[in-house]
């Protein structure tokens, strides 16, 4: 099967390029829990394509978190994700939040880096 | 009148021709600016110096140099102030016209020598000053500012402000409005560690002296709405003088409800006046409790009237909250509306209620009443008798004139989903939220809702493709709008330029050149879905054209839509004279990445000397995240096209996305150098401060210092986002970004102005900012050994609030 190209993907990668950054590492080391998102291409439950943010770690991982249980996993339209990562909207409704919800409230679009504009 | 205003010109008391400079309260600000050594010092480091120092040509009024230093790029302000207003005495004018110069210098020279000495300036004109209080005679516009000054002075000492007498100054309504709003405004700036009984005090003497009435209506409605109104019933109270006593006064009575206008309950409350308060009224009311909590009555009445009661009390609680933006909210507006039954909600949803709902009130009176006479009968022959048709044709009239004002909001909020506004609301008051102090905070995230699904609706219209017109356009019925737009945008006036391409594509809807450079605009202005509504637009009227297909590409990129923006570069190949014949036309159907760019790598080998292929390049490389070799790529076409802005740009975006920050800003510099007016450099440039502040900070060992330089490249990204916001208020990513730097860098108290996108009172506070925040950016403080690090310019310690965490 061919995967599955998300918008998303570029954002989770400019995240694991922040991550190694000295700013990255303190965000790392402030929040320190473990997220998952899953991600659908179209509609919330098809196609959902998973991604773990590693925040003991400092990492992102595309796959499902392998170390036993998330903090909080999050499921979304990849759209959804897109703007929600450039503080474009407001997760409420769009979001399902399965886990800790102290843990999933920690998990604000500042920790996104901006996307600046060619 | 707008906020920012205050400082940057004047919208009440404007000047023909005068640019902002001339400001009086503007010119009073830069001198505070401008008065502390220190803070200069610490101006210097900010970025936008830099820009200031290199760009000489773009500096037109050199008086403007101290206005607005802290927002990078604001010199350029001027350009955006050629709106004036006409109005204006010719008092004021000849003091906008006095030496502005002379009246900084004398505040500066006031500020250095401390309160005692005597200011220079004043002894120049050989009047002996009195203490503290500047001479108070000679011409008017010497007097008023001198006047003013002495009020300002004030604020240093926190002293009560005691005014002198002044000679009768001769002020027109406009200049005492200007004055008054100004000096309110102001005020709550100057004194902001005093309380508000201070500040009213102070205001109210300087108004008191300067013979203005205090009246500030803040708090009520705006004054403006009903004047027109107020003439009108004026006219038709005079016409109806003639007619019986009785009738005049219930039109005088309802003539002073006339803010309440439409309003069943004022009327019933007239009504009340004139046959005691024993009448039906409270007769009513009181059976419609007891009915209702009889529960005998139809269960949508019952709610509604319920609901009715409830929000009558809500309104009043929330009526005793003094804080006139709370006044002013659109969710007190609400419940006001739904308290005097002039909204209902009818199946989850709000509806006005029916223009006739007095009369269905008086229905429903009938029917409980069946038995004697109705009231309604009643007054409705006395009506007859008074020929009151008159009263309600006018009425119907005034009610239609006033609608468009009053109906728009109700219209807007009943487009939402009432029952997530009440779920939220019941979400708050189970938190307790809506208490005293946080009822407005409340009432703010009411508003921000509002706009929020204004500006979702505008969005999902521009992310289907469809192009948003302005609505008021100037520009329709311009001569020729295509070579004004092309004007405007060679000026860099980039917004304006939007609108008069707007008014060329309405006229002429096949011009490709005009679909082309609006999208160019809003690319320039930050924003991407219309910059790619209107370059579908341009292609779909010139499909060859190259700039078009490479634009879509660029934004398409920005939007992350892969397929999209491929599709569009690979257009650019195959429709490019040269290196269409690498094109393979079966390739189309289905491309891959690799391929595209294999084929550009090809074209790249043919022409190394076009710098058209290596920007291409460079895009295509952001597409696939090879973000260095993307870099190299616009490196190599800004050998051959050094001037080329967006060029820079790109590179600049490029280079942050590869996290370095420190040479994107370097990048967008020249971007800004070539193209002062360039939105979306502006807020690249912003998002690389927000993104390296840690970078930055890290640079120093002492942690607890850490916070304080976050806050300051915080600010710094506040200052280049407001700065884009400044030249294009629609730029929707630099306000999502401002609000999360304004939450970064704990600047809550500006949220509430963020999400309402009240820029001016941003701006207004951003001046504070400057005046009370300590400026710290990377390199300045510890290296120099900062004496005053961790104080504000009063010597305070800086309490928590102004320290960043990420949350």
């Amino acid at each position: 099967m061919a995967t599955i190209q998300l918008k998303s993907d570029a954002i989770f990668e400019l995240l694991q390029r922040f991550l190694e950054t000295d700013e990255g590492i303190a965000v790392k080391n402030k929040i320190n829990l473990v997220y998952q998102f899953n991600l659908a291409p179209e509609k919330i439950g098809k196609d959902e394509v998973s991604y773990t943010i590693d925040l003991k770690k400092g990492e992102v991982i595309k796959g499902p978190y392998q170390g036993g249980k998330t903090d909080a996993t999050f499921t979304l339209r990849d759209e959804d994700f897109v703007k929600l990562a450039d503080g474009k909207l407001n997760p409420q409704g769009v979001l399902k939040v399965k886990g800790s919800l102290s843990a999933a409230q920690k998990f604000t679009p500042d920790i996104f880096p901006k996307r600046p504009k060619l | 009148m707008a906020m920012r205003e205050l400082v940057t010109g004047g919208a009440a008391c404007a000047v023909p021709g005068s640019s902002s400079s001339s400001n009086p309260f503007g010119a009073l600000a830069n001198a505070l600016i401008g008065s502390s050594s220190k803070t200069q010092e610490r101006l210097k480091e900010i970025p936008s110096s830099t820009t200031t120092a290199t760009e000489p040509p773009f500096y037109q009024d050199a008086t403007a140099e101290g206005r607005l230093r802290g927002l990078p790029g604001a010199e350029f302000d001027h350009s955006f102030s050629h709106h004036p207003t006409p109005q204006g005495s010719e008092f004021l004018r000849g003091f906008r016209t006095a030496d502005q110069n002379g009246l900084a210098d004398a505040w500066d020279e006031i500020q250095r020598s401390g309160p005692p000495p005597p200011p220079p300036a004043l002894l120049d004109h050989r009047i002996p000053p009195p203490q503290l209080q500047p001479t108070l005679d000679g011409p008017p516009q010497r007097v008023l500012s001198n006047f003013l000054h002495s009020f300002v002075g004030t604020s240093h000492g926190g002293i009560p402000f005691r005014p002198s007498p002044l000679p009768v100054l001769g002020l027109s309504e406009g200049d005492k409005q200007c004055i008054r709003d100004r000096s309110s405004i102001m005020a709550r700036h100057f004194f902001a560690d005093k309380s508000e009984d201070f500040i009213n005090a102070q205001v109210n003497a300087l108004l008191s002296s300067l013979d203005i009435d205090g009246d500030m209506r803040a708090k009520g409605p705006l004054p403006g709405r009903f004047r027109e109104l107020e003439d009108y019933w004026n006219e038709s109270q005079g016409a109806l003088r003639p007619g019986p006593p009785q009738a005049d006064g219930w039109v005088a009575e309802f003539s002073q409800h006339r803010i309440d206008h439409g309003d069943p309950n004022a009327w019933a409350h007239s009504f009340e006046q004139q046959h005691g308060a024993n009448g039906w009224a409270s007769e009513f009311e009181q059976e419609q409790r007891l009915v209702s909590a009889a529960d005998q009555m139809g269960g949508a009445n019952i709610s509604n009237l319920a609901a009715r009661e409830q929000t009558r009390m809500l309104a009043h609680t929330l009526a005793q909250n003094n804080d006139p933006k709370f006044q002013n909210s659109k969710f007190l507006q609400f419940v006001s509306k739904m308290s005097r039954g002039e909204l209902i909600i009818d199946d989850n949803q709000v509806k006005p209620a029916a223009l006739s709902s007095p009369g269905d009130w008086a229905t429903e009176y009938q029917q409980q009443y069946t038995g004697g006479p109705s009231w309604a009968d009643e007054y409705a022959r006395d009506q007859l008798s008074h020929g009151p048709d008159q009263w309600a044709k006018e009425f119907a009239t005034e009610r239609e004139q006033s609608g468009p004002v009053d109906d728009q909001w109700v219209n807007e909020f009943s487009k939402l989903h009432v029952d997530d506004w009440a779920d939220e609301f019941g979400r708050q008051v189970g938190e307790g939220a809506f208490g005293d102090g946080s009822a407005d905070s409340w009432a703010d995230a009411y508003d921000e809702y509002l706009n929020e699904q204004v500006v979702a609706k505008q969005k999902s219209d521009a992310s289907r493709g469809v192009y948003v017109f302005s609505d008021m356009n100037p520009y329709v019925g311009h001569p020729n709008p295509l070579k004004e737009g092309q004007e405007l945008f060679r000026k860099g006036l980039l917004s304006e330029a939007v609108l008069a391409l707007e008014a060329e594509v309405l006229k002429n809807p096949d011009n490709a050149e005009g679909w082309r450079l609006l999208g160019i605009a809003h690319a320039e202005n930050d924003d991407d879905q219309q910059a790619i509504a209107a370059m579908m637009r341009a292609h779909e009227a010139d499909p060859t054209n190259l700039e078009v297909l490479l634009a879509l590409g660029v934004s398409h990129t920005n939007e992350l839509e892969q397929a999209a923006a491929l599709k569009y570069l690979y257009g650019w190949l195959r429709h490019h004279q040269k290196y269409g014949t690498l094109a393979t036309p079966e390739l189309s159907d289905s491309l891959y990445y690799a391929d595209v760019a294999r084929l550009f790598n090809e074209a790249a080998q043919m022409s190394p000397e076009d710098a058209d292929v290596h920007i291409v390049l460079g895009v295509l490389y952001n597409l696939s995240r090879e973000y260095d070799k993307a870099i190299a790529s616009f490196q190599t076409a800004l050998k051959l096209k050094p001037q080329d802005y967006s060029l820079w740009n790109k590179l600049g975006a490029t280079q942050a996305n590869s996290v370095q920050s420190a040479d994107a800003i370097l990048a967008y510099q020249q971007a800004l150098d070539l193209k002062p007016n360039y939105v979306r450099a502006w807020a690249n440039m912003g998002i690389s401060y927000a993104n390296q502040v840690f970078t930055s900070a890290s640079l120093f060992t002492a942690p607890s210092l850490v916070p304080s330089l976050a806050s300051g490249m915080y600010e710094d990204s506040i200052r280049y986002y407001v700065r884009a916001l400044a030249m294009n208020p629609k730029a929707d990513n630099a306000w999502q970004y401002l609000r999360i730097s304004l939450s970064c860098a704990s600047r809550n108290d500006m949220l509430g102005a963020c999400d309402s996108r009240n820029l001016d009172l941003i701006m207004l506070m951003g001046e504070c900012m400057v005046l009370l925040t300590p400026r710290i950016t990377a390199f300045g403080a510890l290296a120099e050994g900062y004496p005053d690090f961790g104080k504000n310019l009063h010597g305070q310690e800086v309490g928590k609030s102004n320290m960043v965490y990420w949350s």
